[in-house]
């Protein structure tokens, strides 16, 4: 589904990406997890085409995506999920929807056509799969965070996204709404649909994933199960920087994982 | 009664101008300075062609339009590489380039001095010399661009200029092609503008460089600002307002040279009344990843 090969990504002098390699196959989940700074938001932001590598390439679907525009590379069946809520809050909750279903070759040029009418319909059957039918004429900014997270993770399903970029889903968001978007993301499972997570709980990220690869430095330090992962050494090492880098500036990172550990 | 037609005149134009910098603006949010100089551009090319070439109605409405928008792809494409505040100072540098060769280029524009004697259009037969008929003209034309701009704040492509506007990376992630739809956003709206700047040259039948300077482009955008970047009702209720606003002042014993300051400032306040009672919605802050 998705190979990523010798990723590299220098902004001015830092060193972000620094030969990123991994693979995943169609239906993977994989969680991506590192310590604040280690590249996880800008190796997502290189595979839906925010940032373009120096070197190095993004497989697709078997097609060379590493110099494509992100409209593109959506249009191929990437999804996103920003870590800073990509919804539309000015937009109502419906036409987030209704956007990602006429993005998607669905586009409408009469308010009064039947096609109009067949995506409220369809907007609304989404909104209903995760509670938020009731509220599909409020402004999407009225909602709550853990109410964006849901809305924003059901348009790139509305989308028709093959593979979902998620990028800390559950960041600033309620227990209770924790659980609602676990549930939601079981539905990407039971979709078949491929899902790359980043999150920072090893917890939450085990429940969902069958392989966790571990960044820091830019680089993949560690790939394997989440048993594997779990209770390698070297991950406590990268968490708390007993290899020399990095344990004061990881602060945000540390505590759920120290605790998950 | 001919002072009512003449007001409903301004108002349709205005209406055209506002709703078409609605689009841009509005929807998109694109702080678009340049706006008032595809208006001169229209009203120059109906000028020209109808004065110099005697060319028809027919030829000059759809001539200004599409002269227009095909500058409006010099827009686009300097809000391709310029973003927000940068690209409202680079749009204002193409207003002033505009301008700049609408007054140098004596040869075409005569400058200054304008062009004189722009002929009333004859339609179908139909003499619209008078300022009646060239309303009931002219109302056509308002009802067709106010319903296709009503329209388009209904369709895809109203929110995804809305969504862009709003986080770029988010509407670009559901496969919104930026540079395709910003483009066609200009060139609808400096369409439409080049319609507006058509109708203005007809009915003044005279134009000259100080009737696009930046004064009206403030005008133009007072009227969006206080009608509600991107509603299309509050948008038309605006430019009915700011349009007949002053007009109860000319009923005071005002001499005209202190008149003419008097809306401008009549106009600054209203507008920085707006700004401040909205500074907190008026321009949201673009998200990003």
């Amino acid at each position: 589904m998705l190979t990523i090969t010798n990723l590299r990504l220098k902004i001015g002098e830092m060193r972000i990406l620094n030969g990123v390699n991994f693979s995943v196959a169609p239906g993977e989940k994989l969680g991506i997890i590192g310590p604040n700074g280690s590249g996880k938001t800008t190796l997502f932001n290189c595979i839906s085409g925010f940032n373009i590598a120096q070197t190095g390439k993004i497989v697709f679907r078997n097609r060379d995506i590493t110099h494509l525009a992100p409209s593109k590379r959506a249009g191929l069946g990437i999804g996103r999920v920003f870590q800073n809520f990509g919804i539309f809050r000015e937009m109502t909750v419906m036409e987030n929807i209704q956007l990602a279903l006429e993005a998607n070759h669905r586009s409408v040029i009469f308010p009064w056509s039947k096609r109009n009418r067949q995506n409220k319909e369809k907007s609304l059957e989404f909104l209903a799969t995760v509670g938020l039918d009731n509220r599909a004429d409020e402004k999407a900014g009225s909602l709550s965070g853990g109410q964006m997270r849901l809305l924003e993770i059901t348009r790139a399903i509305a989308f028709g996204a093959e593979l979902f970029l998620l990028d800390e889903p559950t960041a600033g968001v309620s227990p209770k709404m924790k659980v609602q978007i676990e549930h939601s993301l079981k539905k990407l499972h039971d979709l078949n649909k491929t899902v790359l997570i980043i999150e920072h709980d090893i917890n939450f990220i085990q429940q969902l994933c069958d392989r966790i690869i571990v960044l820091d430095l830019g680089r993949v330090m560690l790939d394997g199960s989440s048993e594997e992962v779990r209770n390698d050494p070297r991950l406590q090492e990268i968490y708390f920087g007993t290899n020399g880098h990095g344990a004061p500036e990881h602060s945000e990172g540390q505590p759920r994982i120290a605790a998950a550990v | 009664m001919d002072y009512l037609i003449h007001l409903a005149i301004l108002v349709g134009i205005y209406l055209i101008l506002a709703q078409s910098f609605n689009i841009v603006f509005g929807l998109g949010r694109m702080f678009n300075l340049a706006h008032i100089a595809v208006y001169a551009i229209g009203a120059y090319t109906t000028a020209l062609l109808s004065t110099n070439l005697q060319m028809s109605f027919w030829i000059c409405i759809p001539a200004s339009m599409i002269i227009s928008a095909l500058f409006a792809l010099l827009i686009g494409a300097i809000s391709f590489k310029l973003d927000h505040d940068y690209f409202a100072i680079g749009s204002l540098a193409f207003s002033s380039v505009v301008t700049a060769v609408l007054i140098n280029w004596k040869s075409l524009t005569r400058g200054v001095l304008g062009i004189t004697g722009i002929p009333r259009p004859e339609v179908l037969g139909i003499d619209f010399s008078d300022n009646t008929n060239f309303l009931f003209l002219l109302s056509i034309f308002v009802a067709a661009v106010l319903i296709s701009v009503g329209i388009i704040f209904k369709i895809t492509f109203a929110r995804c200029l809305r969504a862009q506007a709003e986080h770029s990376h988010a509407a670009r992630s559901l496969g919104v092609n930026l540079v395709r739809l910003r483009t066609n956003a200009f060139i609808i709206s400096s369409a439409y503008a080049g319609l507006a700047g058509a109708f203005f040259s007809y009915y003044i039948n005279y134009i000259d460089p100080s009737s696009f300077g930046l004064h009206e482009m403030v005008f133009v955008l007072s009227i969006v600002i206080i009608g509600k970047p991107g509603s299309f009702w509050g948008v038309t209720a605006a430019t009915f307002f700011l349009v007949l606003l002053p007009e109860p002042l000319r009923f005071l014993s005002i001499s005209p040279s202190i008149l003419g300051p008097m809306r401008q400032l009549l106009y600054s306040l209203i507008l920085f009344g707006v700004v401040f009672w909205k500074r907190k919605t008026l321009f949201p802050v673009e998200r990003s990843v």
